[in-house]
């Protein structure tokens, strides 16, 4: 039996018979980590990226994460929204077990559960910003004339209606996140993943998107997960964490 | 299953124009050949194939592929004419021996020359050839060296009009008298005149090149047919229909024009599937954090890898459409080839039909599903995590990278 393979036992068995003090989290945890690992392959040497990581987010917080280029903090948060799955331990998140999921499950979960904001706003250059806000409703049963009523309504939330038929480089950096945002919250996910969501911006429109993060977090309840290297992002979260070396503080 | 927008697609090509004119005029290229081969093979079918009745037999000597190719002793043709399955004329049964020869003539405007069909033919042949007419000047006088040319021919040989005449032979021209139509077909880029006096000319004592029969009804054919097998001579000769006559006549060349054609097509084809299979690896590499993006929020593998090959089909067709509608140009143009199996020239068209250019976009088209298949199957195996890289530096493919590379300044070597 391998290393890696005893560890993920053990963690199994962490999973099955948690420790006390973990019986009663004050609010019931929304993403739950237990002994998560995560191994890279660079040819055939490994990078062990995360190792015996733990995590619990309770539903409704604003969760920042900091540390280190290199550190892992893309790699966790991934595993959280169910982009790769991890090599050792168990995640669950909102509800579902995504250790063992297949990539089609989790596709589906994710089109469910999930708001993604990217650091690049990765936004279609060839669709209008209303399309782009359109498309994770593509992957709901809703017919065309309530898509385009949620779409607009997600644009007003980000106050860009005025912009509905822009196309993305008709846009600055700030409206182009923003549109990323409405994105986000269109098909009214619980959890909101953000990879340096201000990464690219100035400081202003950088805190027009944390402010707008707030409103999120506070009047709509989303859980937000962000990763970021800017301290006065950090400071507007609910919860800091740093991820060094592969291990969360 | 959720679909990607199709517009996405659409808009996508749009996007690099340069890129996508460059590969759908690849295909436009190949779709133009492909169409003009299928047009000019439906043009063959029309000049050679069309010719001949149902209800008339042929007559040659066995092993003759064309009447050219083919001798009938003169004093058998009336045995021939008196046998079962023959209708009956006012003057007695209704059969026409004819004489075909090739002369090789000047042509009009070159220099060069080209081989034209003679064809000698008794008195009254007018009612018996019922598909000819003259449509210009008059019938000649039988016994006279006076000839009618073909529509198809007219002008384009030396002395080939009415009121000019040519010579084979010194002292003894041919005086062209009128002009006639014979339903489009190859007939009408021959020349026609008196059987004895072409016979004489043309020194060949005794002989016709076939027999023309019309039969009782179309049905007759195989009455016709049975009375060759009793006579010992009469087993020298075949028999055919007017009609499938024509028909092999025009496969011979048409098969050998159409397999070049088709050959260029396919060497084209795969030159132009290679460059559609270079577009869409490019759009593919360029578009890696697009597509994990899509992936991301959740549409499936399959999604993507149909938004792809759209985008391929939608690019092929394109090129299927522009080269379709430049081979609608080729139908105004004329082109005069070998006939093969006559030796002498005929005149072509490209003909449209319905199917073609129905067949020459799924043509199109397939070339754009087997070019976009790799390419759409890397998209699709594109592993999510793609979205999250930070910077949007664009990779792949482009002409203008080409472009520069080629206007780059000339370095000297020595
Ligand atoms: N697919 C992969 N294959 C191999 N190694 C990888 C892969 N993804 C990440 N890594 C490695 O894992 C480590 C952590 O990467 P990760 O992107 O999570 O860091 P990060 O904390 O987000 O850094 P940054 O702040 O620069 O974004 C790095 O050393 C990286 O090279
Ligand atoms: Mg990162």
């Amino acid at each position: 039996m391998s290393d890696a393979q005893a560890e993920g036992k053990a963690a199994d068995e962490a999973a099955k018979n948690p420790p006390p003090y973990r019986t009663q989290p004050e609010s019931p945890a929304i993403v739950s980590l237990v002994g998560v690992g995560k191994t890279f392959f660079r040819g055939k040497e490994p990078v062990k990226v995360l190792d015996g990581l733990d995590l619990d987010v309770p539903e409704g917080s604003f969760e920042a994460l900091m540390g280190p280029s290199g550190s892992g903090k893309s790699t966790l948060l991934n595993l959280i929204a169910g982009l790769d799955r991890p090599t050792r331990g168990k995640i669950t998140v909102a509800g579902t077990d995504l250790t063992n999921a297949s990539d089609r499950t989790l596709a589906k979960w994710r089109s469910q559960n999930i708001g993604f904001i990217f650091q690049a706003y990765n936004l279609m250059p060839v669709l209008t910003a209303l399309q782009n806000v359109e498309l994770p409703l593509l992957l709901t049963s809703l017919g065309g004339a309530e898509r385009k009523k949620r779409a607009q309504t997600a644009l007003r939330v980000v106050g860009l209606e005025d912009r509905m038929h822009h196309y993305p480089r008709q846009l600055s950096g700030g409206q182009e996140q923003r549109v990323a945002i409405a994105r986000a919250i269109v098909n009214d996910p619980k959890i909101i993943v953000a990879d340096e969501p201000t990464g690219d911006l100035d400081r202003q429109s950088a805190d027009d998107i944390l402010t707008l993060l707030e409103k999120l977090n506070k009047e709509l309840k989303k859980t937000i997960f962000m990763v970021t290297h800017d301290p006065a992002a950090s400071e507007r979260a609910s919860v800091q964490r740093r991820l060094d070396k592969g291990r969360l503080k | 299953m959720a679909m990607i927008p199709l517009s996405y697609s659409l808009r996508s090509l749009m996007v690099r124009k340069a890129t996508t004119f460059a590969t759908a005029f690849g295909i436009a290229l190949v779709v133009f050949v492909f169409a003009s081969v299928m047009m000019l093979g439906n043009g063959i079918k029309e000049t050679l194939g069309a010719s001949g009745r149902e209800d008339t037999a042929i007559v040659m000597s066995k092993g003759a592929q064309a009447e050219l190719g083919s001798t009938i002793l003169q004093n058998q043709v009336g045995k021939i004419a008196q046998m079962g399955g023959v209708a009956q004329g006012e003057n007695g049964p209704l059969a026409q021996a004819e004489m075909v020869v090739v002369i090789t003539h000047p042509k009009v405007g070159t220099s060069g020359v080209a081989n034209v069909t003679m064809r000698g033919m008794p008195d009254n042949w007018l009612k018996f050839r019922s598909e000819a007419r003259i449509v210009a000047g008059r019938e000649p006088k039988p016994g006279t060296r006076e000839v009618v040319v073909g529509r198809a021919a007219r002008g384009r040989f030396q002395g080939f009009d009415i009121g000019k005449s040519f010579a084979m032979v010194e002292n003894q021209p041919f005086d062209v008298v009128g002009v006639f139509a014979a339903g489009g077909g190859s007939l009408e880029s021959e020349v026609w005149g008196d059987l004895e006096v072409m016979r004489t000319m043309f020194d060949r004592p005794g002989l016709v090149s076939s027999v023309h029969v019309r039969l009782m009804t179309p049905g007759s054919l195989q009455a016709f047919k049975d009375g060759f097998k009793n006579d010992p001579q009469l087993r020298e000769y075949e028999v055919e229909r007017e009609t499938k006559y024509y028909e092999k006549q025009a496969n011979g060349l048409g098969q050998f024009i159409s397999f070049l054609g088709y050959a260029i097509a396919v060497f084209f084809a795969v030159g132009a599937m290679i460059g559609a299979i270079i577009t869409m690896y490019g759009a593919v590499a360029t578009r890696q954090r697009e597509i994990g993006t899509l992936r991301a929020l959740g549409f499936s593998r399959i999604s993507i890898l149909l938004a792809f090959l759209f985008e391929s089909l939608a690019l092929s067709a394109m090129g299927g459409v522009i080269g379709v509608v430049a081979a609608m140009g080729m139908t105004t143009v004329k082109f005069s080839t070998m006939n093969f199996a006559s030796w002498s020239e005929v005149v072509f068209r490209f003909v449209a039909k319905p199917g073609t250019f129905q067949w020459s976009i799924l043509f199109a088209m397939a070339m754009g599903l087997v070019g976009g298949l790799l390419p759409a199957i890397r998209a699709a195996r594109m592993s999510p995590i793609k979205a999250m890289r930070g910077s949007s530096r664009r990779r792949g493919w482009h002409p203008g990278r080409w472009l520069r590379w080629l206007r780059r300044p000339p370095r000297c070597s020595w």
